[in-house]
């Protein structure tokens, strides 16, 4: 009786979690859904215009996610062929190899070579492979799991049209990372409703987001789930952490977690952020307290509200057990599974394990902390006189890989707008970050109530830089060469469209809109001629 | 909000002027390639030899064909370039001696139609030359010095006629742009996606007025 009273509970709490979710998306206002469709538009428009394979790591991200359709499992990892026969002759037939890393040299050109790929792939060739490793078979399973739906749901079992319906989803996921951003800023700025689309347009435009989100590639999950968890925290902080909410925020989590092993480098923050919504959900007046309990008196009053505080506790730890269960479960899950069920090399599938392994660097030592130290300072900051090493030309990190990267560095970082888009966009930068900084001043009144969580975002930022330096060093030192690329920020997404807002409202009121309105314009236009150049890089 | 149309409105014909001469500026334009990349000095052909080599089908509309040569400091020699195929040879094109080493470009012309699979370079004069390309195993596809395998493939690059503008290029874009894709893909495919990118930006237009309308109200 107890079992099915318990289980019939907890169907009518996933059906008010049901509810209500759905009725929070029907609150999204119009603006919102706009952007959405503009963003699922646009980046649906790059998954044709960008040829197949050349987002970055793109063929073993599909090679991944085509094992999982195909076998129902995980790669073994194991030291055999990496992609299946199929995706052999796919890139083959591409002339994928000749055109990489080789900007002058084109994939196919010509209605011969056209029916010569058609050819191969009539052969039909096993889409079954062997799951050999490669960069990314260390990765959790979600985000794979999720691109196998398209691959079966696929009308054709040609695998570039698979190929095609495989992008789609990761257009769909950044259109939703794009409505994250809107409902962020919303949660920020409540009054500013403006505010809200230009922030997220300017990312629905932002060239390489788009050029990631035309490939079959993990990071697009990491940036949905990192958005997700920002808007969840944020709205906690703002409106109260409810059950629900505990709930969102751990599927925003799990998603991360389970989606890349990136998102790991959050968790530091988000246990702050959440120890932070607890902490503060304990002491809000009225939480736990029964009726007639302020009016106790004497020893009475003081038990009463000793007990109308534990309930408080209670009431706080619900929403934080529900989030924990929602990450711990699956994950615990996923990590018995890889060791016992798919046996991937350790609990993170190797993914951690390999991370942490400490290369002999050139000299014959191992790295060390101080090394690890300095190189993360010099990869975001110009480098002290204190430190040892110089990792990269004066400042040229931070405007390199992070700001010109932003810009564009495209396909296998093979192509580039020409040298003076970069000098202009630094000093674009330079003049909004001047900008943003009178944005926060004139914004202050309505930033201050958010300054908790935002030092939770803070510690949530840092560890992203911080995995970034950590994985980048060794990288650097086993492969020789850099190992950072800007789109590993890009979890931080939902800062770059609050970056632009805040530039905006450095004008008068009266003005402000109109210059975020002519910062989208710029970045509308900065993706044209991103596709206009990609264009011309693949077919011209 | 006038105000704010009539700046929106610039920008947007700012954005149109720039994309137009963008799209205007003229330049030799690339048909393909042999698939191989001028990475290293991949051929080396004493003066009077030649390099012969199996190639993807020159493309139709190929009217120059670019290498890679080092002469070692000498003026380039006098090359012979012909392009043959089941029925004998498709195309020929050759340049006179006297030129610097580095990226050379020689003019070819058809001389009868068919598919050219392979082609062969002639080197005039006494002195050795090298092609830039890239170093592979010996195999059927690799090149041919003086009729003896090598390991290495030379690169050629094909170049269209004249100098052309994308909007000239246009055509072949288009063409292009439905190849190695999807089947569903094909000629219709750019222009809708131009169509779609424009109702994108109207969208996002008709978005920021609305906004901008809301807050001069407010």
């Amino acid at each position: 009786m107890n079992a099915l009273a318990s289980s019939s509970a907890s169907q009518s709490n996933a059906r008010r979690l049901t509810r209500g979710a759905l009725s929070q998306l029907r609150r999204v206002p119009r603006a919102g859904w706009a952007c959405f469709l503009i963003a699922l538009v646009n980046c649906a428009i790059w998954t044709v215009v960008v040829p197949p394979f050349q987002v970055p790591d793109e063929i073993s991200h599909f090679a991944y996610a085509q094992y999982v359709a195909e076998t129902g499992k995980l790669p073994p990892e194991q030291n055999t062929l990496q992609y299946s026969p199929e995706e052999y002759s796919a890139i083959a037939g591409l002339f994928f190899g000749d055109t990489i890393g080789r900007a002058q040299m084109r994939g196919i050109f010509t209605s011969a070579e056209n029916q010569g790929l058609h050819e191969a792939l009539a052969q039909h060739p096993s889409p079954v492979g062997t799951g050999g490793s490669t960069s990314i078979t260390n990765q959790p399973p979600l985000y794979y799991a999720l691109e196998a739906v398209p691959y079966w749901l696929s009308p054709s079992h040609n695998i570039l049209f698979r190929l095609e319906m495989m992008r789609l989803l990761s257009a769909l996921l950044a259109a939703c990372t794009v409505l994250l951003v809107f409902l962020f800023l919303r949660e920020l700025l409540p009054r500013a409703p403006w505010a809200w689309t230009v922030g997220a347009l300017v990312v629905a435009f932002q060239p390489t987001f788009c050029f990631i989100a035309a490939g079959v590639q993990g990071d697009n999950l990491l940036f949905f789930a990192s958005a997700a968890t920002f808007f969840m925290l944020l709205r906690a902080w703002r409106h109260g952490l409810t059950l629900r909410r505990g709930v969102l925020i751990g599927l925003a989590v799990v998603a991360g977690v389970l989606g890349k092993l990136t998102f790991i480098a959050f968790l530091p923050g988000i246990a702050l952020a959440l120890a932070l919504l607890g902490w503060r959900e304990a002491r809000r007046p009225g939480v736990g307290e029964t009726p007639g309990v302020g009016q106790a008196r004497g020893v009475g009053q003081a038990r009463g509200v000793g007990r109308a505080r534990w309930r408080g506790v209670g009431q706080a730890l619900r929403p934080l057990l529900a989030a924990a269960a929602i990450i711990l479960i699956p994950v615990a899950v996923y990590a018995v599974m890889n060791v016992h069920v798919w046996h991937r090399g350790g609990l993170t599938g190797g993914g951690l394990e390999v991370a942490s392994v400490n290369p002999t660097a050139p000299g014959g030592h191992a790295v060390t902390l101080r090394e690890t130290l300095d190189y993360t300072w010099e990869l975001y900051l110009p480098r002290l006189p204190f430190m040892h090493h110089a990792y990269f030309p004066a400042g040229s990190a931070l405007t390199g890989t992070w700001l010109d990267g932003s810009i564009g560095h495209f396909g296998w970082l093979d192509y580039t707008f020409p040298l003076w888009v970069y000098t202009f966009a630094k000093y674009l930068f330079a003049a909004l970050a001047v900008l943003a900084l009178v944005g926060v001043v004139r914004l202050r009144g309505v930033l201050r109530p958010s300054l908790p969580m935002f030092a939770c975002f803070g510690v949530m930022a840092l560890g992203l830089l911080g995995a970034i330096g950590y994985a980048g060093i060794r990288y650097r030192l086993v492969n020789g060469v850099p190992f950072e690329q800007a789109r590993y920020i890009f979890p931080l997404l939902v800062f770059y469209g609050l970056f632009i807002v805040l530039a905006a409202n450095a004008l008068p009121r009266r003005w402000a809109p109109l210059l975020g309105a002519l910062l989208v314009v710029l970045a509308m236009a900065h993706g044209l001629f991103a596709e206009t150049l990609t264009i011309s890089r693949y077919y011209g | 909000m006038t105000a704010g149309r009539l700046v929106l409105g610039l920008a947007l014909l700012l954005v149109l002027a720039v994309l137009v001469l963008d799209m205007s500026g003229s330049a030799p334009r690339g048909t393909g390639s042999d698939h191989v990349s001028p990475v290293s000095f991949a051929a080396t052909v004493p003066g009077g030899g030649n390099v012969c080599q199996p190639i993807v089908p020159l493309p139709v509309d190929a009217a120059r064909a670019q290498l890679l040569i080092g002469t070692y400091g000498r003026p380039v020699p006098a090359l012979g370039l012909s392009f043959g195929g089941p029925s004998g040879t498709v195309a020929t094109g050759s340049l006179a001696a006297g030129g610097k080493e580095g990226p050379i470009i020689i003019p070819i012309h058809r001389v009868a139609s068919g598919e050219a699979n392979s082609f062969c370079l002639h080197v005039g004069g006494h002195s050795t030359v090298v092609f830039g390309g890239e170093g592979s195993p010996i195999a059927a596809a690799t090149e041919l010095v003086n009729g003896k395998q090598q390991g290495g493939r030379v690169s050629v690059l094909y170049l269209r006629s004249g100098n052309e503008s994308w909007w000239q290029l246009l055509p072949s874009l288009d063409h292009r742009f439905g190849l190695g894709k999807a089947y569903v893909f094909g000629d219709w495919t750019l222009p809708v996606l131009a169509l779609m990118l424009l109702g994108v930006w109207i969208a996002a237009i008709r978005l920021l007025l609305h906004e901008l309308r809301r807050e001069a109200r407010a």
